[in-house]
């Protein structure tokens, strides 16, 4: 993880087919209902689905609607905003550029300020490991791994 | 909804159980080893032949492959769910309540893989198996999908009720006091609070000891109807009530909270499904894959409230013993539980079950046990509960 100038930032990634997609992001769990939100991280926009007929947000990316199953499920940018809910500190891991366990490497899930209970899982930097606590805001902001940009968060607001 | 119908109370059976014993290193043998040798005590303990079985239904390794190893030469029923083996024992149950077939063998292998213990592929012959659980997740540490998921809802459980690591302690003390009496069981050694709190941190705030311990060995029963158990050697243990339980925010990150999920659901189709709870309870099994899945299942079941799990298991702890027993009387679970005799998914939570309320546990027999509970699985998507009692 490095906060240097990734490979895909000077090309155009909207048009990124299927193949290059998963060549781009190596291991991960693509498939037809998370596509649009592996695409999203290219462009540094974090997509989740919102539900065009409730508004409902959800999280992992499903092809319909839990709430009202509707299948116009929109992947939509969220701000960003949250709250920490879930804190952990891994003292193993698996091996990962930019991650070294000699300091326990945390793992938050964020509760996002769009809707109560939709959250999402990535890691906190820029912050010592005894600031980072439930309770504490986040705002997203990306880090580079493999070459692609990956969604991480920052401590914001008040220690507390 | 959950429904209150129990078709199948008491009309189907465990004739009895065995086990091979677990030993929590790598062993030159297969996990198709293990299986057989449980199932062939199994058989052999109930007076049965391979020609008597006629249902198969396990874990690891597959149906077909057991049946070839053991040359039962016909089955009309088989089936290989995922664990805990709450899942291994509702389909078996099912099937022999609805005539599929009428004498099922049911088994479960514990065997150390990449999964559960990183150092299983020193084994090149284990690095590609795969318990085939949960979605994937992705390749890096930036998820709390699959085990991880226990640790961080241990932060929260922290958080939300000021409790601390010692009352993950009790949990883990508890298991390898009970271990010691179980020749079974892989970890024997006696542990004490301040050899718990020394223990690595794997993942804060669990450590070595929160976690069960990964283990080869296997699990082997024979079920079948209630009439037919009678006349088996054993004493039957029928099978009073099961359950599967789980929600729909059962992703890791996504649960709502810890006062919704998989184990609310299997107390209340428990509780409504069966004439004997936890007052009525002689033998108590909280799944403790990680420590703070039973810290929950004590709180869950109703044991005591929410966050409370800590201070009950201090008021319920026999010093002479150095373990839990619930109003003096009631040990949990007496085997070593998955963090002392090994990580079995369950399946040696009902074994040691079925051993004691057939009065064959040994010296750690609980004197005239007639029911037991078992809860097992954790809150994502493997909660499960079963109610046996003595024939």
């Amino acid at each position: 993880m490095t906060e240097a100038t990734d490979a895909t930032e000077a090309t155009d990634v909207t048009d990124v087919t299927d193949d290059e997609l998963v060549r781009l992001f190596p291991g991960h769990p693509i498939t037809h209902d998370n596509k649009a939100a592996y695409r999203g991280r290219l462009r540094r926009v974090l997509l989740v689905n919102r539900c065009g007929q409730c508004g409902r947000w959800h999280e992992p990316p499903k092809p319909v609607c839990p709430q009202c199953w509707s299948t116009d499920v929109v992947p939509t940018p969220v701000t960003g905003g949250g709250t920490i809910f879930l804190a952990i500190f891994l003292h193993q891991g698996p091996p990962a550029e930019g991650v070294d366990y000699a300091t326990p490497y945390p793992v938050v899930t964020v509760e996002l300020d769009e809707q109560e209970g939709l959250r999402f899982t990535s890691t906190v930097v820029g912050a010592a490991n005894d600031d980072i606590r439930i309770g504490r805001r986040a705002r997203l902001d990306w880090a580079t791994r493999g070459g692609v940009p990956m969604p991480v968060f920052r401590l914001t607001g008040d220690p507390g | 909804m959950i429904g209150r119908r129990n078709p199948v109370k008491d009309r189907v059976a465990f004739a009895d159980a065995a086990t091979t014993g677990f030993t929590a290193h790598n062993t030159d043998r297969s996990a198709l080893s293990y299986a057989t040798e449980a199932c062939i005590d199994v058989l052999r303990s109930c007076g049965l032949t391979a020609a008597d079985v006629d249902g198969i239904c396990g874990s690891l390794p597959a149906a077909p492959q057991v049946q070839a190893a053991l040359g039962i030469p016909e089955v009309t029923w088989f089936a290989n769910p995922l664990v805990p083996f709450v899942n291994q024992l509702t389909a078996a149950v099912g099937a022999v309540y609805a005539g599929f077939c009428d004498v099922v063998l049911a088994y479960h292998t514990a065997y150390r893989m990449p999964w559960n213990t990183a150092s299983a592929v020193k084994d090149p012959f284990r690095r590609s198996l795969s318990l085939g659980a949960g979605p994937a997740a992705g390749p890096g540490p930036e998820t709390i999908a699959a085990a991880v998921g226990y640790t961080a809802w241990a932060s929260r459980y922290f958080h939300e009720f000021g409790a601390r690591r010692e009352d993950l302690g009790l949990i883990a003390i508890n298991d390898r006091s009970n271990a010691a009496r179980n020749p079974a069981a892989a970890m024997r050694e006696p542990m004490t609070m301040d050899d718990y709190l020394a223990a690595r941190m794997i993942r804060w705030p669990l450590c070595l000891l929160d976690m069960d311990v990964p283990v080869d060995g296997a699990d082997a029963f024979v079920i079948t109807t209630a009439e037919r158990a009678r006349d088996l050697p054993h004493r039957p243990v029928l099978v009073h009530a099961a359950t599967l339980g789980i929600v729909d925010h059962n992703e890791e990150d996504q649960q709502t909270s810890l006062r919704h999920h998989g184990q609310h659901v299997v107390v209340e189709a428990l509780r409504a499904r069966s004439d004997i709870w936890i007052d009525g309870c002689d033998v108590y099994f909280p799944y403790d894959g990680f420590s703070i899945i039973a810290l929950n299942w004590f709180e869950n079941a109703g044991f005591c409230g929410p966050g409370e799990a800590g201070a009950f298991l201090k008021d319920n702890w026999d010093a002479a013993t150095n373990r839990v027993l619930i109003g003096g009387r009631v040990p949990v679970n007496p085997h070593g539980g998955a963090l002392s005799e090994g990580g079995t998914q369950g399946s040696g939570h009902i074994r040691e079950a079925v051993l004691q309320l057939q009065g064959r546990a040994g010296e750690r027999q609980v004197p005239g046990a007639e029911t037991a509970i078992v809860t097992a699985g954790g809150f994502f998507f493997n909660a499960q509960g079963v109610v046996l009692r003595a024939a």
